[in-house]
């Protein structure tokens, strides 16, 4: 046993870019992929791994001085520099047991479809890392590691259930039928629902706007690389850089945010065959009744209203950044927030307007959850040792998906009275969002039914 | 070399599942193209020079090249069709 012990410990101390591609080319060949497939998608993992390495160093290289000058000319201290999802995700797949939620989160669709509580049938297997990271943000803080996965289960089964509602908004947004989004990041919409019903009643939010002139024009930045550059070189300017260093901030930046999806696609090369052959799997043996296939959510990127929300946020969470009093994150990788906009173009329908202003006002909650979560993200990167992160810096996501969840449910795991308070005030607000929601799409979709009858 | 695109919301996972997959297909044809996932955010510059757009949103400009549906090939429903498509642009 204690041999055992040691080579655990041995090959968990070489680091994740070392021993995740040993898990992986375990599962490769246990999957029976052949053997050079196995250990091509097991390298290509560890490249992955110390690409991010590299790309997030780079980052906190450049920003955080550049934050720490501006803290001493301002009294303003964000020293919680944003990474964004890539990063999260790069230091997740680093966590020992992340490949645990596979059989998790296949195991709890198959138990929910066949009880028939769910018509979704997940297919996207990338964001299961996502529910790795509630895993590894709840057993932090509640100092347990089987109340993460007790909450992981919770996730999914409320991620089908969210996927039951999405299918007809995005049959209407999208014009797909017979799929669905059961991603995590739209669970926020439940708990802005009871404004969406307010906003019913005001004629001001029921107007049509449109999203395709303003994308037109305002696109080029959401461009990783112009963002990157705008930003990094504001930042120059207000950490007293002059010009000249700020140009050269503005690069740097511009290239931290133009390489991250560039790397970070590599973990997804490398999962490619598992995930397909679980997708296969899933699909063959419930393909024979009325489902809805759960994909990821760009299927929705095609809708402007989303980009222009993002865009004109990015200002937005800047400017919480500096004047919230307490905030700790500086918007940077993650200041494109897709977890907003991609729950909000559901919940509004598409309406611009809307979703505009979901997004100003939860962007404190955004921000505040970041600065919340940003030493055990932190803590995650140093113990897994898949990034770096210098002294007196801190490494967080400032657009965290679904962080209130996380929230509530760790501090309730942790057995804290107000955390259980508010992990049942979540539970109340998503049911009334589940059962109010639908009963307004079957009157929403019947009546739109009726009507092309008539017409036809 | 003939070269495949696939765009995304953000260039990361459906594209690169999306590419991935088609460059699998493509290897047991034994037909040689390059296929890459790229933000959508950023395609209309990196479409240029590239034979086939392989979309996971309804494109609202034409590009002049063959255009298939990415759903297909998530869904697996209509993908035999987008997969004949691709081999008579490539060919």
């Amino acid at each position: 046993m204690d041999v055992l012990t040691n080579v655990v410990q041995y090959v968990l101390n070489l680091g994740a870019s070392v021993f995740v591609p040993i898990i992986m080319l375990i599962i490769g060949i246990c999957a029976r992929m052949k053997f050079k497939d196995a250990i091509s998608a097991a390298i290509i993992f560890g490249v992955a791994f110390a690409g991010m390495n590299l790309v997030v160093g780079f980052m906190l290289d450049s920003i955080s001085p550049a934050a720490q000058a501006f803290a001493k000319n301002t009294g303003i201290a964000l020293t919680a520099v944003d990474g964004g999802w890539t990063t999260g995700a790069s230091i997740t797949w680093a966590w020992p047991l992340a490949f645990l939620i596979f059989p998790i989160t296949i195991g709890v669709n198959i138990v929910m479809l066949a009880l028939k509580w769910t018509k979704t049938l997940n297919v996207d297997m990338w964001n299961v890392w996502g529910k790795a990271f509630t895993a590894i943000m709840v057993s932090y803080i509640s100092g347990n590691v089987y109340l993460g996965f007790v909450v992981v289960v919770i996730q999914i089964i409320i991620e089908l259930k969210i996927g039951d509602i999405w299918g007809k908004e995005i049959e209407e947004l999208t014009g797909i039928p017979g799929v669905t989004v059961p991603h995590h990041m739209t669970i926020i919409a439940s708990l802005l629902y009871p404004i969406n019903q307010l906003m019913d009643k005001i004629p001001m939010f029921n107007k049509k706007m449109d999203a395709d002139a303003l994308k037109e024009k305002l696109g080029v930045f959401a461009e990783n690389h112009v963002m990157g550059a705008i930003v990094g070189f504001l930042l120059g300017l207000v950490a007293g850089y002059g010009v000249s260093k700020s140009l050269i901030l503005a690069v740097q930046a511009a290239t931290a945010l133009t390489l991250f999806p560039m790397v970070s696609k590599l973990f997804m090369q490398a999962l490619s065959p598992i995930s397909e052959a679980i997708s296969d799997f899933m699909r063959k043996h419930f393909n024979n009744r009325e489902i809805l296939i759960g994909l990821d959510w760009p299927i929705l990127a095609g809708r402007n209203e989303l980009w222009v929300t993002a865009i004109l946020l990015i200002p937005v969470e800047l400017l919480f950044a500096v004047i919230l009093p307490g905030n700790k994150v500086l918007p940077f990788g993650g200041i494109i927030n897709l977890s907003i906009v991609v729950a909000v173009v559901l919940l509004a329908r598409g309406n611009l307007l809307r979703m505009v202003v979901y997004g100003v006002i939860t962007t404190p909650v955004f921000l505040y959850l970041a600065t919340f979560f940003a030493p055990y993200m932190t803590r995650l990167a140093q113990e897994t040792h898949a990034v770096k992160v210098p002294a007196g810096s801190m490494l967080t996501w400032s657009t965290m998906e679904n962080g209130e969840f996380k929230f509530a449910f760790s501090e309730a795991m942790a057995g804290k009275w107000w955390g259980i308070l508010l992990a049942v005030v979540w539970i109340a607000l998503f049911v009334y969002f589940y059962f109010g929601r639908k009963k307004e799409n079957a009157k929403r979709y019947h009546d739109e039914a009726k009507a092309e009858g008539f017409e036809s | 070399m003939k070269r495949v695109i696939v765009a995304c919301g953000s260039g990361v996972a459906t594209s690169q599942t999306v590419a991935s997959k088609v460059k699998r297909i493509l290897s047991e044809k034994k037909i040689s193209a390059e296929v890459e996932a790229v933000d959508i955010k950023s395609l209309d510059h990196l479409i240029k020079n590239c034979d086939v757009y392989v979309a996971i949103t309804k494109p609202k400009k034409a590009y002049g090249i063959p255009t298939l549906n990415g759903i297909a090939f998530l869904t697996g429903l209509g993908m035999d069709a987008e997969v004949e498509k691709l081999i008579a642009a490539l060919k």
